[in-house]
């Protein structure tokens, strides 16, 4: 596989690491602790090697269900519910063959405006007439495919099922998109046909990508920086949206008994879940990393609060997890002990308390299915914000469906403690001050960067300042940083360091075996320079490793 | 407990009950069901409300049917602009006797009553299915906060009257109380 060009650029990047080795152990990794409170993996990894039908994940599942489990040890009589669903063989084609068809530009205007546009205009009039209830879809979503502006859009995300029926789009309504949705199901269909799965379509600076995890199938259309496996991880993340709603176990049920369902009614009340997270990955690293922003707090209150879980958490049977997030960042976690909590599916935690106001007015007790820990079924989370004065969100995940009022009084006693040793006003007081400049970090050269540990499965990076002011330099530079994380993680060719030269910063990445750090420096810094900067960074990254990861990992 | 189709508006009036406030703007659609206390003075007693606001749509239905049976009195929205709210009102009313107890308390209410333009459902389509379960009615705006006091309060009597029962007492019946009340709103502002 590797090339000669290829062998001689990998050598004189060994050799210019060698070079730092002086410096920095090779396993050296700021912000990770002996355990972990997430599970780290390696992300493409896994994407390659996911099911491609969910039908095959359930029935593996079922078997041996993380909830059942749980349930069992609790000692509660386990439901004889749903059989077990025999594995469908949808999935035979996932493997064995990747289809990644390169096609012109103009290969693509025909996709967009294929013969069939007559049919569709006639088609989206009727269905306008018959949606008439739907009023208010209509009024706020006037965008069409004929709509420019709908075409301006730089980043579509569409859902339908295996049968073709619209459940989602990102942009307009998917009523009036049944046509391309059409479109989509057939090209997924004809290479389906050879056996094979199609995985993307480039066409100029827009990527076509499709994920096939039947029933259902989703679409990402893009002109973005991000790449093709990049939005591949993107569309998974929204794929494990939909599981958290409705569990696999449902999803597959529906379909099984009518292949036709139009989705959108089980969905209701979701799509604000939908579109904030697709929204929120266009700017969050978190997705891009796979890991989790924590909030900054000294290790000293950290422990008060975590402590004050454990204290009154251990005393309720079946609390599975307890997580308190702040403005999208991770207070703490605490968890119970052989249980740990996956990235991803703390992201959807992250979004749903996000995206839904309804939380703060009132406790809520909802049903949350964390795909990664065990998609089959649902856990059941006690929300409530800690105070009226404090945006800091308390979530207590069971297994226990009639535990509200037990986990109620553990919350009260909870929130009681933590006023009592003046963590809210902690916890306030770091976000008050949006995270820390990179001017603390002494470098004059260093404009920002992010790092992450990759056992910690965190990262963390300054907040963005001059010369990333306005949305457009601060989402000129996330492209940036996407690009670097492309081709850092190329699987023709992995690189360790990468120092890029960009139109108005220079790009330094850098993969060790414990962390990954990228970061942009002033336009005229050399290279010798920007790399004595990124040891001296991570050296400062050691040295405030307390504040800025959580570093212990209580369990109840 | 409220109970009732996605979008008729049973979180707002249960803050223009709370709060004293009209949630306007965003559609803030509940998540699963939220939970609110309300402590309401009945001539010389107390009667603490336990409320729970309960999300319309479907897939959470499973959620909803376990805290049916702890239920003291059940407020079934629908929304008089919507001919399709009030039509599901039956198969509310029938998940209702399926899960909850049998001497729940059952209020049948038309919320958006304001919206004079758009209204589907005529007041005495409302009255007459009521009649025919034998649940009390009302029509009420969370906007202009017409009858949601009423309502609450209603329930709390019943709940109370139901909770303090002495065989001497005068018999109780939320349906009465409603009429009677929401007669004397009449002429009050006729006069």
């Amino acid at each position: 596989m590797a090339t000669a060009s290829c062998k001689s650029l990998e050598d004189s990047e060994t050799a210019r690491e060698s070079e730092e080795e002086t410096e920095i152990p090779k396993d050296f990794e700021p912000g990770a602790s002996s355990e972990s409170i997430l599970i780290s993996i390696d992300l493409y990894e896994e994407v390659e090697n996911s099911p491609g039908s969910v039908y095959e994940d359930v029935s593996y599942r079922r078997r041996k269900s993380t909830i059942c489990e749980l349930e069992r040890s609790a000692g509660k009589r386990v439901l004889a519910e749903e059989q077990v669903e025999t594995s469908k063989s949808f999935d035979d084609k996932s493997q064995d063959g990747q289809l990644k068809a390169e096609i012109g530009h103009d290969e693509s205007i025909r996709i967009k405006n294929s013969p069939n546009v007559e049919p569709i205009r006639i088609e989206m009039e009727s269905i306008q007439m018959s949606s008439d209830e739907e009023k208010h879809e209509i009024i706020e979503t006037a965008e069409d495919i004929h709509n420019p502006e709908w075409k301006q859009h730089s980043k579509h995300i569409f859902i339908l099922s295996e049968a073709g029926k619209p459940i989602y789009s990102r942009f307009g309504s998917e009523d009036k998109l049944v046509t391309l949705m059409g479109v989509m199901q057939a090209l997924v269909s004809i290479v389906q046909d050879n056996g094979d799965v199609i995985r993307s379509i480039h066409a100029g600076d827009h990527k076509f990508v499709f994920l096939v995890r039947l029933p259902l199938i989703l679409v990402a259309v893009a002109n973005t920086n991000a790449s093709a496996p990049q939005l591949v991880v993107q569309l998974n993340c929204v794929y494990n949206l939909i599981l958290s709603v409705l569990t696999s176990t449902q999803l597959c049920s529906i379909f099984e008994q009518r292949r036709n369902y139009d989705l959108r009614r089980l969905l209701g009340g979701a799509e604000k879940f939908l579109d904030n997270l697709v929204d929120t990955m266009d700017s969050d690293p978190s997705f891009l990393l796979v890991a989790v922003r924590c909030l900054p707090l000294t290790s000293a209150i950290r422990d008060t609060i975590s402590q004050s879980i454990v204290q009154y958490c251990s005393k309720v049977k079946n609390v599975v997890f307890a997580i308190l997030v702040a403005k999208n960042q991770l207070v703490t976690i605490v968890r119970m002990k052989k249980y740990s909590l996956h990235p991803s599916d703390l992201h959807l935690v992250m979004n749903l308390v996000n995206s839904s106001d309804s939380f703060k007015a009132a406790e809520s007790w909802t049903p949350i299915c964390l795909p990664k820990f065990d998609s089959s079924g649902f856990l059941h989370a006690h929300v409530s914000y800690l105070d009226d004065n404090c945006p800091a969100c308390l979530l207590l995940l069971t297994v226990d469906k009639n535990l509200f009022f037990t986990l109620q009084e553990c919350r009260r006693k909870i929130v009681e403690r933590l006023h009592r040793y003046n963590c809210l006003e902690a916890i306030n007081a770091s976000l008050e001050s949006e995270g820390y400049s990179v001017s603390e970090v002494g470098l004059p050269d260093l404009r920002h960067f992010i790092y992450k540990s990759k056992s910690a499965a965190q990262f963390t990076e300054p907040r963005l300042e001059a010369p990333y002011v306005s949305n457009e330099d601060q989402s000129n530079l996330f492209g940036l940083y996407q690009y670097l994380h492309h081709r850092m993680y190329n699987s023709a060719r992995p690189l360790k360091i990468l120092f890029y030269v960009g139109q108005k910063e220079i790009m330094l990445s850098w993969h060790m075996a414990g962390f990954e750090l990228y970061a942009a420096f002033e336009p005229m810094v050399t290279k010798f320079t920007a790399v004595n900067t990124m040891n001296k960074l991570v050296r400062w990254i050691k040295k405030e490793e307390d504040r800025l990861f959580i570093m212990n990992a209580p369990t109840i | 407990m409220l109970v009732g189709d996605s979008g008729v508006g049973k979180t707002c009036v249960l803050v223009r009950y709370k709060d004293g406030a009209f949630l306007s703007g965003a559609f803030i659609s509940t998540v699963g069901i939220d939970f609110r206390n309300k402590v309401v003075p009945l001539d010389d007693a107390k009667v603490k409300l336990q409320i729970w606001d309960t999300a319309g749509q479907e897939r959470f239905r499973s959620v909803t049917h376990a805290y049916y049976r702890d239920a003291h009195a059940l407020l079934l929205l629908y929304d008089v602009t919507s001919k399709n709210s009030f039509d599901n009102t039956r198969a509310w009313l029938g998940e209702i006797s399926e899960y909850a107890h049998d001497d729940v308390v059952i209020m049948l209410i038309g919320n958006k009553a304001d919206m004079k333009e758009e209204r589907q459902v005529k007041y005495e389509d409302g009255e007459r299915l009521a009649a025919e379960y034998e649940v009390a009615f009302m029509e009420t705006s969370a906007k202009s906060g017409m009858n949601v006091e009423l309502a609450f309060q209603a329930v709390a009597r019943e709940l109370k009257y139901r909770k303090m029962r002495n065989p001497d007492d005068p018999k109780f019946s939320v349906t009465e109380y409603v009429k009677h009340e929401s007669q004397k709103n009449a002429s009050g502002c006729c006069s």
